[in-house]
């Protein structure tokens, strides 16, 4: 977002600008994100089990918190790592 | 009366008769208090922990559905914190409108869906970045960057 700092350039052209991303969720209709889904959680977590922001991750903002609760709660009964090392 | 949902994880060194048992007491001790079982799952059985719990990197899950009364969540959980062949537990309410099964694709089209189904084409940023410069005309340079950042929030 902070990319075009100063010049007046509407979109950047060539530029590192990556396209639009779209909440996965909201593209699969999905209302309740379910932790005991562990293998479409995993995709929201970095290698060492941080959960990755919105930025990264494109997710709406309703469904980033459903995600965040789901992985949390996986993680509560060993479904998901807290950290990997 | 809501409905719930509890995953609990025994002991995977407790033997099958042992284990059995335990899960009986579980749901004996659910219907003593006024709640009704919908299923007990135990088709994930033996898994590996992602972390180890007291030392053990596995367990025994079991997953189970109930309908049950308000103040039942909380006497089951005490009982489960006292036994120590159960490693951890979860209960969890189940809305409505939720699903106690994995929800997928298939499932019918919600209400509410429409208003954040953007479908995202190239040409929609450039018609968002379009408007506002318009109103926004002295602080161009800084209006570019701002309602940039706008759109990206309200998705």
């Amino acid at each position: 977002m902070s990319e075009d700092r100063g010049e007046r350039r509407p979109r950047p052209r060539g530029g590192r600008r990556p396209r639009r991303k779209v909440c996965s969720f909201c593209v699969d209709k999905i209302e309740y994100i379910d932790y005991k889904d562990i293998n479409r959680l995993r995709r929201f977590t970095n290698e060492r089990g941080k959960i990755l922001p919105r930025r990264m991750s494109g997710n709406c903002a309703k469904h980033q918190r459903q995600l965040s609760e789901a992985i949390k709660r996986a993680r509560a009964i060993a479904l998901m790592p807290y950290t990997v090392d | 009366m809501n409905r719930y949902e509890m995953i609990y994880i025994i002991d995977a060194g407790l033997e099958d008769s042992a284990r059995k048992e335990l899960v009986e007491k579980v749901s004996a001790l659910i219907e003593a208090n006024g709640g009704e079982i919908e299923k007990v799952d135990e088709t994930w059985g033996k898994r590996k922990l992602a972390y180890a719990i007291n030392y053990k990197t596995e367990g025994w899950y079991v997953l189970v559905t109930f309908k049950a009364p308000v103040e039942l969540p909380r006497e089951l959980e005490r009982n489960l914190q006292i036994n120590e062949n159960i490693l951890r537990y979860l209960v969890v309410k189940l809305e409505e409108k939720r699903s106690a099964v994995k929800p997928r694709a298939n499932r019918p089209a919600p209400v509410a869906a429409p208003a954040e189904y953007a479908p995202v084409s190239e040409d929609a940023p450039v018609a968002e970045e379009a408007a506002p410069a318009e109103e926004a005309a002295p602080a161009a340079e800084e209006a570019a960057p701002a309602e940039e950042a706008a759109p990206a929030d309200a998705e």
